[in-house]
């Protein structure tokens, strides 16, 4: 082979070589990565451009049943960071040191957020308001600071009544998610679905060309429709406040009312509660106090603790024995069996034997009740009588009522962390479980499943759902669930329902029932107290008695179901304070003289809100109340009047003789209640302190002693909720020794007969003891 | 065929005496000289080399344009300034390539040794012109010679492919022996690659080694002479990937290049690999369109550079890649083709050093933004910007095209 051939040669070996393998090569790689895994690879390749910034959602609003807004989300800001962009600028300590003006952080932190400097994203600050915002936007332009600082939408969460129907609404976290209560319930419906602003990003921080851009706006949450009404809500929470104040209570209180009709929750109250705004904050003043106390370690737990505490919901978490307010639900079933009707005699010796030659379980009138009616028997709260219903019934009846009555089962409501009830099932239902059972002793129900047991007495025996949202509706305002009302089923016939309503109307009234409290006047109020031992904690607290301690104090659940009007039942209202302390309150543990009052409070305060039509009875009429108008800034003659036609009179304090001597203060104030006979002082320019008086201690007098005393005193008397008694004053709204200016309303109430109706075992230690253990409950 | 048109060449080679026409003087009976003509006509050129040229040319220019718009606009604020610097250098180049085929290829023996020992200057000056960044390890290419910055190493590439034509056309006889036909190649090689390696460019050092393998190989030096060498520098090489503190981002390129979709954190070069893959995947059968390419709007690096072809891959897709291919495939065809029938030895291993430069980017270039091969800085000849590139491609381009003028080839 010539010279030359061979270079040809090896020349077109060397290119074959190069062009085969090379390109072969690069094409094998071609076909892999364009043919085989193109799909893929683009969507990720895309996925990196395509900078999707979240766009979020405005959570849905809850409004109550009238329309006010409960919890609101308003649009605020989070800052975010670009170190890549504030290191390549060079502008990372002039926007740490601004910003940490602005936004109120240190700056050392903001320039150590922003020091990863191949990072596009570093979130400073959420929910910034947008006054801030601005100040910001403020800030860049100054110092000519073009990227590196953005500004994204978020929202915040506000509760415009703070603490009211806080247990309720539970609250929002981070990232829009409800953690407690509604906002947790129904979190998937408020939330809404998050938009997306995608837009193709390039890695320097420019927006790519427009036409890569999309926007996918953020569907706003649905809004809630509440049962609840807010004004309701305050006044019952209020009522509760009054009450854990009044009668010392330690452990917080319930007071739930609810249509009876449909199920509709109104009003659904717990103390204690908590601030939704600031839900990591402890409410209770004094139980931070306690907290802050505590010794450093103990100080976290502590805290846990009490925002559990603050943030459960004891009205449908908790379980308590319901007590004698369970009598009206095995009343019903007598009723309904046959076994008795209102006539039907019993004789109560003061104790009861339930079965064989087990030993009595005793009434809580030692002495017995006698020979007594149906009827009367569920008005005394005789406990040997229900015990007697209760072994009639047998277990599978009494079983099958209560499980009809829902008190086996949870009730639904549309709330998170229902508990569930501990009982005994037919089964196990021995003859001491039914006769405790009877007294609503020794089973744990929720408040939620016993005023829905209420409901079912009276509403003609039909168990409704209970709930809490009525509708929700989309940020257009279109309906999209409406709540069904539909009763789950009926327990006992309209006719036992309306028999025991009679017996239970007759309850409230004095002189005949136990449950005198609760009336309200100008309405026929069915109502039935309970005061329930917390027997487990007292053999708990017994069994860990070390030697020479004191015996433990049995505490009580005081609690007062009712509802009203009876001939028409509207709605049910149950009331309960946990542990009501005796000893420090005047010797009030029982549900009439403990919640009874709250309950006549709520009802008076609620009913005619509700449009529930009062009557009143000629007695009533006389004691009623009238309310105040407003006289302040008129003339004296102009006052004159207006109070003459509100039927008042009236007394002037400073320049009595002039009537053209503007009205410079009124006592009562504008609004208050003041007797339908009362008067009003109306006090002239620079006479408001002219006339001060000290009240007077008229508790223990009679109604007539203490207007007399009360009138040489200056101040006027009225009657809460015009209820007139025979017995003594026993508190009066407005401690004796204060300071007021005359004409000053003093309320006062009466004590009545404090029943604690208990049962009691023939050892005769108050229901100290158990007929059977607590471990052999079931659930 | 019909080469008798060519009159300052009376005799087209076609015999392997006329072929090694410069062993003539070392026989000393000196047939014929070779005259000093400033241009040579002689036949013209050869049309497919031009047309795909030209071809290939234009299809880098749209390409570019499309590929340096957004990084254009982001760096100069004006989309149009890398590609209208990059038009101004490729009318040079086209000037400077039609003026080479005019001028008598065979000159080149005289400036041979002259560009070798500017080329051998220019490499040096870069260190010492740049001697801070040298000093800190730091990659140093670049000069800066009365306001034009350019690759020195670009120029040596084409002293060495000059040089080693030279001396193999000098050595008709002795090409396979150790003393003559592999120690001086390996001196002129070594000296020149030993200056690039130094700068750390290790493309430039990878494409000066193959172009003196082939140019050796087809000149005749024994293969075996290589042996030791090449163990030599494998060990050399693996030893100073794993353990050069200098060298030791080698590795970390391979690792990327072994699995180039997973790689996590890593430099800007094993950065840039994952992103030319997603690039040219994102073309998939049929490409998104020209001037559609997402990636390059920065989030490709070196779109307009090195990854062009990324681009391209991604705008044309599979189908438009693989007509690109065939036209590059052509281009080293026609080019090898023309070297092969040039009249004389000289002219032949000038034309395959030329045209095996370009290949050798072509491929290696390609190799790299398909990961084919481990990540190196190697531009895409006639499509990655950069003047001074472009005008020694077309000025090479024109040279070889000047072979072609005495080249027995049938143009018609």
């Amino acid at each position: 082979m010539t010279p030359q051939k061979t270079m040809w040669r090896k020349a077109l070996v060397a290119t074959a070589i190069l062009l085969f393998v090379g390109f072969g090569a690069i094409i094998i790689n071609l076909v892999r990565w364009q043919l085989v895994r193109g799909e893929e690879l683009k969507s990720v390749a895309l996925e990196q451009s395509l900078q999707s910034t979240q766009l979020t959602a405005m959570r849905g609003t809850i409004y109550d049943a009238t329309g006010k807004v409960l919890a609101q989300s308003a649009s605020v800001w989070t800052v975010i960071l670009e170190p890549y962009s504030l290191h390549k600028d060079g502008t990372r300590a002039t926007v740490a040191k601004g910003l940490a003006e602005i936004l109120d952080m240190e700056e050392d932190y903001i320039y150590e957020r922003a020091s990863n400097k191949d990072s596009y994203y570093a979130v400073l600050k959420r929910r910034v308001e947008s006054s801030v915002r601005d100040e910001i936007d403020a800030f860049m332009k100054d110092n000519k600071i073009q990227r590196g600082v953005y500004m994204i939408d978020d929202f915040k969460r506000y509760y415009p009544y703070g603490s009211v129907a806080s247990t309720i609404l539970g609250f929002t976290g981070d990232e829009n998610t409800g953690l407690y209560g509604l906002e947790a319930q129904y979190d998937n419906e408020l939330r809404g679905t998050a938009g997306r602003l995608i837009n193709s990003k390039n890695p320097i921080g420019g927006d790519m060309p427009f036409q890569y851009e999309q926007f996918i706006d953020a569907q706003h949450g649905y809004n809630l429709i509440l049962t609840i009404d807010e004004t309701v809500q305050s006044v019952t929470e209020k009522a509760l406040e009054r009450g854990i104040e009044r009668y010392r209570v330690e452990n917080g209180a319930v007071g739930i009312l609810v249509d009876v009709k449909t199920g509709a929750i109104i009003a659904m109250a717990c103390k204690d509660d908590f601030d939704p705004n600031a839900p990591f904050d402890i409410y209770d003043e004094e139980e931070q106090a306690r907290i802050d106390a505590l010794p450093e370690a103990e100080q976290d737990e502590a805290y846990t603790a009490a925002l559990n505490n603050q943030w459960r919901n004891k009205a449908i978490s908790d379980v308590y024995y319901p007590g004698s307010v369970f009598k009206m639900v095995t009343g019903s079933m007598g009723l309904e069996e046959g076994i008795v009707n209102e006539n039907t005699p019993f004789n109560c010796t003061g104790a009861y034997i339930y079965y064989k030659d087990e030993d009595p379980i005793h009434c809580w009138l030692r002495t017995g009740h006698g020979t007594q009616t149906f009827a009367q028997g569920l008005l005394n709260s005789c406990n040997p009588y229900f015990m007697y219903i209760g072994q009639q019934l047998g277990a599978q009846r009494f079983f099958k009522y209560f499980e009809g009555f829902g008190f086996a089962e949870r009730t639904g409501i549309d709330l998170p962390d229902e508990s569930a009830s501990i009982y005994y099932d037919a089964e196990s239902l021995g003859p001491a479980d039914i006769a405790t059972h009877s007294m609503g002793q020794n089973f744990g129900i929720t408040p939620i499943q016993m005023i829905t047991g209420i409901c079912a007495v009276a509403n003609g025996g039909y168990l409704i759902q209970p709930h809490i949202v009525n509708r929700i509706v989309d940020s257009d305002g279109n309906i999209v669930k409406t709540t069904d009302t539909s009763f789950k089923r009926q327990v006992i016939s309209e006719d036992t329902s309306q028999r025991i309503s009679n017996i239970l109307q007759m309850n409230t009234e004095i002189g005949v029932g136990t449950a005198t409290k609760g009336y309200v006047a100008g309405y026929r109020i069915c109502g039935k107290t309970g005061t329930s031992e917390k027997v487990d904690k007292y053999n708990n607290e017994l069994a860990v008695l070390a030697e020479g301690e004191d015996k433990p104090v049995m505490q009580y659940i005081a609690s007062y179901g009712g509802y009203a009007p009876a001939e028409d039942p509207q709605y049910a209202l149950l009331v309960f304070f946990d542990e009501p302390q005796k000893e420090e309150n005047g010797g009030l543990n029982g549900g009439d003289a403990v919640a009874g009052p709250i309950f006549a409070d709520i009802m008076a305060e609620v009913l005619p809100y509700l449009g529930v039509k009062s009557q009143y009875s000629e007695e009533e009429y006389e004691n009623l109340d009238a309310t105040t108008p407003s006289v302040m800034g008129m003339m004296i003659k102009d006052a004159k009047i207006v109070l003459e036609e509100a039927g008042l009179y009236y007394e002037i304090v400073g320049v009595t003789d002039n009537d053209n001597e503007v009205v410079a203060f009124q006592v009562p104030s504008v609004g208050d209640f003041i007797p339908n006979d009362g008067k009003v002082v109306l006090y002239t320019q620079g006479a408001e302190n002219d006339a001060m008086g000290v009240v007077p201690d008229i508790r223990g007098y009679s109604v007539e002693e203490a207007r007399n005393v009360l009138e040489e005193a200056g101040f006027q008397l009225r009657l809460q909720h015009g209820r007139v008694s025979e017995s003594a004053i026993a508190n009066q709204d407005i401690e004796p020794g204060t300071i007021e200016r005359r004409g000053t309303v003093i309320t006062i109430s009466f004590a009545d007969n404090t029943i604690t109706e208990t049962f009691q075992f023939s050892d005769g230690s108050e229901g100290s003891e158990s007929p059977e253990g607590d471990d052999s409950l079931d659930e | 065929m019909n080469y008798s048109k060519d009159r300052s060449l009376k005799k087209v080679p076609k015999s392997e005496a006329e072929f090694d026409e410069q062993e003539i003087s070392k026989d000393g009976k000196r047939k014929k000289k070779i005259r000093f003509k400033a241009f040579s006509r002689g036949l013209g050129i050869d049309m497919p080399l031009l047309f795909l040229t030209l071809i290939i040319l234009s299809i880098g220019l749209v390409t570019l344009f499309s590929a340096s718009y957004a990084k254009s606009y982001y760096d100069y604020g004006d989309s149009l300034q890398i590609i209208l610097s990059q038009v101004r250098f490729a009318a040079i180049g086209l000037t400077v390539m039609l003026l080479l085929t005019f001028f008598d290829y065979h000159q080149y023996h005289h400036l041979a040794i002259i560009i070798y020992i500017i080329s051998v200057i220019l490499l040096l000056l870069v260190p010492i012109m740049s001697y801070e960044a040298f000093m800190d390890g730091e990659p140093v290419r670049w000069l800066t010679i009365f306001g034009i910055q350019f690759q020195p190493s670009e120029i040596a590439k084409f002293a060495l492919i000059l040089m080693f034509a030279h001396m193999i056309s000098k050595r008709p006889t002795t090409m396979h022996t150790f003393r003559h036909g592999f120690l001086p190649f390996m001196i002129v090689f070594g000296l020149l690659a030993g200056l690039v390696i130094i700068e750390k460019h290790v493309s430039a050092t990878a494409i000066l080694s193959f172009i003196a393998i082939l140019m050796m190989f087809i000149g005749g030096t024994r293969m075996r002479f290589f042996i030791p060498f090449i163990i030599l520098v494998a060990v050399v090489l693996a030893f100073i990937l794993l353990f050069s503190d200098r060298f030791g981002y080698a590795l970390e390129r391979i690792v990327a290049w072994l699995d180039p979709l997973n790689v996590q954190g890593g430099d800007t070069n094993t950065h840039q690999i994952k992103q030319s893959i997603y690039t040219l995947a994102s073309g998939q059968l049929l490409g998104v369109g020209l001037g559609q390419s997402r990636q390059k709007y920065g989030w490709l690096p070196e779109s307009q550079n090195d990854f062009i072809f990324a681009i391209f891959c991604e705008e044309m897709g599979f189908i438009g890649v693989i007509i690109l291919i065939i036209l590059f495939a052509l281009l080293i065809w026609r080019g090898v083709y023309v070297a092969i029938h040039a009249k004389d030895k000289f002219g032949m291993m000038l034309g395959l050093g030329i045209i095996f430069q370009i290949g050798i980017q072509i491929i290696l270039n390609l190799g790299v933004v398909t990961s084919t091969i481990p990540v190196t800085g190697i531009s895409l000849p006639f499509f990655s910007s950069g003047g001074t590139s472009m005008t020694m491609l077309l000025a090479e381009m024109g040279i070889l095209l000047q072979i072609s003028r005495g080249s027995n080839i049938n143009k018609a």
